[in-house]
């Protein structure tokens, strides 16, 4: 046997460790409801900003609340330590990383996704009133 | 019918030059299949014919796009996409490549300008090369042809006036034929991202696109090499292309990181983000792939991994394509492109390509030679080929990850292929999860970089060997010990292991390159390079170790949950940030740009008095479309940064002229409770009084009056009774105050058909309330090294170009 053939096995050995890993550190897409049933496990949800339930940023304790529903229409309080993202309340998807409490869900992260420039191009001003 | 205003020419010659482009490529390419295959001189000057005519098609697609843009045709869907008149001519270009269209077009231009440079050095492999070359072409140009046949789509063009777009035909002010002068909405276009306009932004995607465009030479040529049998002619050919593609490849992706730490909010220069490691990865199996050609041209051995690395790193390039530009990233990265409907087409063009190539290289694998003996231990051309398989696996790590989002689409719950019942998502720390991997790669890789300078082709002495280590591994082991007892290394014993990797690879290149070369040109170049690689690897490793967060309060918030890494900062009052004291001193509204200054002070031990030390003005970016975009700024001294950016700002919120704030708006039917700042807010009944006219029985006057309970923490109760007044035609509110809590109520609407309220709530600022931004500082020390080393190692990669072309 060839020595470069016991570096490709080793390589290879290697290779399969980075995917078995990749795959214990990835997280699963969950909703509400399963991590309400594991309160404290981590988990990305993905959801909508909930427009009925109340916004609050308090700037001085860092914290801000809103209210989220998941895409099974399961609505929660979201706690986050963070400054209130910029135009929070245009996002169209709320991407949070988090754990469930009993009161709520606590996001360390979170990501959103805001319209894309291509919709606004169906809100030009003036074609609905001309005939 | 006529449409006024309209300018089409421009328009219809890009469509033209987007046609004649892919025709031309296709015949180029046909062309130098029978040039090749009959040898027949006519027809390569055909085929060298169209792809001149195919050169000049793109460059008249670019002057087309150009053109439109900077006459401000906003008739143009792109045009009105990615500019506007306001736009500082300086970031035209930054508008030009923002959308995928124009970075198609940008791609494509890079393309047949190394094209036609390869056509004329290539020599004997010019027709097998340039076949791959021109079917790349026609591939890209079919990405941007924009026609439909039937329900399918072919491409997306920029050149698509916004009236003829799928979104809006059909609508009815595509049928005014004035309509560019009667619809205010066309006078002006929707503008530029506000995160890319930044110099950064300007030079950073023509760099990257060249590297991009760079990779196809030497993957075209080592196809030229199995078409041909010659499987180890094209390598001398390819060398110094494939060295290019490192540096400017290298270069393109460091750029980007220099702009998310200028304009980016995140703090650093990289977050393993998918979109920045999908063109990290081909960089890494490039530099890996030249090394292996540079050990073939030597020793003539690893010719299968020369061929490997190099086609395996085109391939990447065409996933990583795939990957930002198909919409399959969505939901885990922020910055890929929006989907435009090509994802079929792009996942036809990356699997033509990984067939074709990856088909032929194992039909002809068993006839490429390899040596007959082991390399040996002591030999120099062992520990590259051990280098170049650690970058190959630390490039399938990162890509392996990037591609969950790919891996739940065929093996997801809705995938192909469902093997799994959940979904997927990207780890939860992914900087943590590249880390554990990367880290020990860089440390074997700084290893060796320092261990194979010394080392010889074929053979080396061990006495030789260990005599010219040992005043490197002392000089680097002392550095290690003063640095790592500077900057307090000692807790974490795998950066202390690669903050010795790296600076052995920077000192073993200096002695080498002084000491051995004696500073000799055929040494430069590969020395230079690999000190760079050096510097950069350990001023990433200082600068994000030992970054310190100095608006960080020592408050926690509850045992596991991190303290406050924001600051707040009330105006004028002065607020303590690590060593510093720092100031706010106001808002400057310049041009949509908030400007917050703050000044940082240093404080005297002796006496207590301050020492102004400089100011800094982040700002906030007003625009319609995004909303405020945070722009750090950024103090930059030899040995640290001082990075500041404002995550929060008072003056954002909204303030009703009676000075109200913390606006909430909900609907209520009887008996529903709203929370609003820390009290139950509770629908109790609603009171109508309705009169009306004694002659025409119409409605006079309606009074509607919302009896609010509003409970506290404590159980107190309040309440508050907002009045809807309707008097003819004349809306009025009868707002309730609540005193103790500062609340004010409105009765704003009554929605007839869900039977609720619309109830708004404000608190009134308090008087004597000053403006407030909430901060984030963060110190970066040392990280200057790693552009210092960025400098560095384009140089040292250009300098090893440079001799590999002089010496063809």
């Amino acid at each position: 046997m060839k020595r470069t053939h016991i570096v490709i096995i080793l390589i290879i050995a290697v290779a399969i460790g980075a995917i078995i890993a990749t795959i214990n550190d990835a997280s699963t897409y969950v909703g509400f409801s399963e991590a309400n049933a594991n309160p404290n496990t981590t988990y990305t949800v993905i959801g909508y900003l909930d427009k009925d339930a109340s916004m609050n940023y308090d700037a001085r304790s860092n914290q801000f609340e809103f209210g989220a529903v998941d895409k099974e229409g399961i609505r929660k309080k979201v706690v986050y330590h963070q400054p209130k993202p910029q135009d929070f309340e245009r996002s169209e998807e709320i991407t949070m990383k988090g754990y469930s409490t009993d009161s709520a869900f606590v996001a360390k992260e979170i990501l959103m996704k805001c319209p894309s420039k291509y919709n606004e191009t169906n809100e030009l001003e003036g074609y609905q009133t001309y005939d | 019918m006529e449409y006024i205003g309209e300018h089409t020419l421009p328009g219809l010659a890009g469509r033209f030059f987007v046609s004649l482009a892919l025709v031309s490529a296709l015949i180029s390419a046909l062309a130098y299949y029978f040039s090749y295959t009959k040898k027949d001189k006519s027809y390569q000057k055909l085929a060298r014919t169209s792809f001149l005519i195919h050169t000049g098609s793109i460059i008249g697609v670019v002057a087309c796009l150009f053109y439109l843009m900077t006459s401000h045709y906003f008739e143009y869907d792109y045009v009105w996409k990615h500019s506007s008149l306001d736009l500082p001519g300086k970031y035209i270009f930054s508008a030009f490549w923002e959308g995928q269209e124009g970075s198609f077009i940008l791609w494509m231009f890079w393309h047949v300008i190394l094209g036609t440079l390869l056509m004329y050095t290539a020599r004997k492999w010019e027709a097998p090369a340039m076949i791959v070359f021109a079917l790349v072409q026609a591939f890209l140009a079919s990405m941007i042809l924009g026609v439909y046949l039937g329900d399918l789509k072919i491409g997306s063009s920029p050149f698509v006036l916004m009236r003829n777009t799928p979104e809006n035909i059909g609508l009815p002010w595509t049928q005014v034929s004035d309509y560019l002068e009667k619809f205010p909405a066309f006078m002006d276009g929707s503008g530029l991202n506000p995160l890319l306009q930044n110099y950064w932004m300007t030079i950073h995607p023509p760099v990257l696109f060249l590297g991009f465009a760079s990779t196809l030479a030497p993957f075209a040529l080592a196809m030229a090499g199995l078409f041909t049998r010659d499987y180890g002619g094209w390598v001398k050919t390819a060398l110094p292309w494939s060295f290019f593609s490192v540096m400017i490849l290298g270069t393109g992706i460091l750029m980007g990181g220099a702009w998310a730490y200028e304009a980016l909010s995140f703090g650093g220069f990289w977050a393993w983000d998918p979109v920045e490691n999908s063109s990290l990865v081909p960089w890494i199996t490039m530099t890996g792939g030249a090394h292996l050609l540079l050990v073939y041209r030597n020793r003539k051995t690893g010719l299968h991994w020369s061929f490997f690395m190099v086609i395996v790193t085109f391939l990447l390039i065409l996933y990583s394509t795939f990957l930002t530009r198909s919409g399959v990233l969505g939901d885990s990265s922020v910055h890929a492109f929006v989907d435009l409907g090509l994802s079929g087409q792009l996942l036809i063009y990356l699997l033509f390509f990984v067939i074709l190539a990856l088909g032929i290289f194992i039909y002809h694998f068993r006839k490429i030679p390899s040596a007959p003996k082991d390399d040996e231990l002591s030999s120099k051309e062992f520990w590259m080929f051990i280098g170049s398989l650690v970058l190959l696996i630390s490039a399938f790590q990162i890509i392996f990850s990037t591609s969950i989002p790919v891996i739940n689409k065929v093996f997801g719950p809705e995938g192909i292929l469902s093997l799994s019942d959940k979904k997927l998502a990207p780890p939860l720390e992914p900087i943590k999860h590249y880390n554990s991997f990367q880290i020990p790669f860089a440390i074997v890789i700084a290893l060796l970089i320092g261990i194979a300078q010394w080392l010889n082709y074929k053979h080396t002495k061990g006495k030789t060997f260990f005599k010219r280590m040992l005043r490197s591994l002392v000089i680097s082991l002392l550095l290690t010990l003063g640095v790592s007892y500077w900057f307090e290394f000692w807790q974490e014993p795998l950066y202390l292991i690669l903050l010795f990797a790296s600076l052995f690879a920077i000192i073993t290149n200096i002695d080498y390159w002084l000491i051995l070369g004696k500073g000799k040109m055929s040494f430069t170049g590969s020395s230079i390079a690999h000190i760079g690689f050096g510097l950069i690897i350990a001023g990433a490793l200082i600068s994000n170790a030992k970054q310190k967060i100095i608006s960080r309060s020592d408050v926690f918030l509850s045992e596991d949950m991190p303290s406050n890494e924001h600051a707040l900062m009330e105006l004028s009052d002065s607020t303590r940030l690590g060593n510093y004291v720092a100031v706010f001193n106001g808002m400057r509204d310049e041009g949509g740009k908030q400007f917050y200054d703050v000044t940082y002070y240093s404080r005297q031990d002796s006496n207590s008095t301050l020492k102004e030390e400089f100011r800094l003005s982040p700002f906030l970016q007003m625009s319609d479309n995004m909303g405020p975009t945070p722009n750090p700024s950024t103090a930059h001294f030899w040995n640290r940064d001082i990075y500041t950016h404002v995550t929060y700002s008072s003056y954002l919120e909204p303030e009703t002229d009676d000075g109200y704030r913390s606006e909430m708006e909900v609907d209520l039917s009887r008996g529903d409770t709203a929370i609003y700042q820390d009290h139950f807010v509770i629908m109790d009944s609603l009171r109508i009084k309705a009169s009306y006219t004694e002659d025409t029985r119409e409605l006079a006057k309606l009074r509607l009056t919302a009896k609010l309970r509003v409970v506290n923490v404590f159980g107190e109760e309040f309440w508050a009774e907002p009045v809807y007044v309707l008097e003819g035609n004349t809306l009025s509110f009868e707002d309730a105050f609540l005193d103790d809590q500062k609340f004010k109520f409105r009765l704003e609407d009554i929605n007839t058909t869900t039977n609720k309220i619309v109830l708004k709530a404000w608190t009134q600022a308090k008087k004597d309330e000053k403006p407030f931004i909430v901060m984030k500082a963060i110190v970066f020390p040392m990280i200057n090294l790693l552009w210092i080393g960025c400098i560095l190692m384009a140089i040292g990669s250009g300098i090893a170009v440079w001799q590999r072309v002089k010496n063809r």
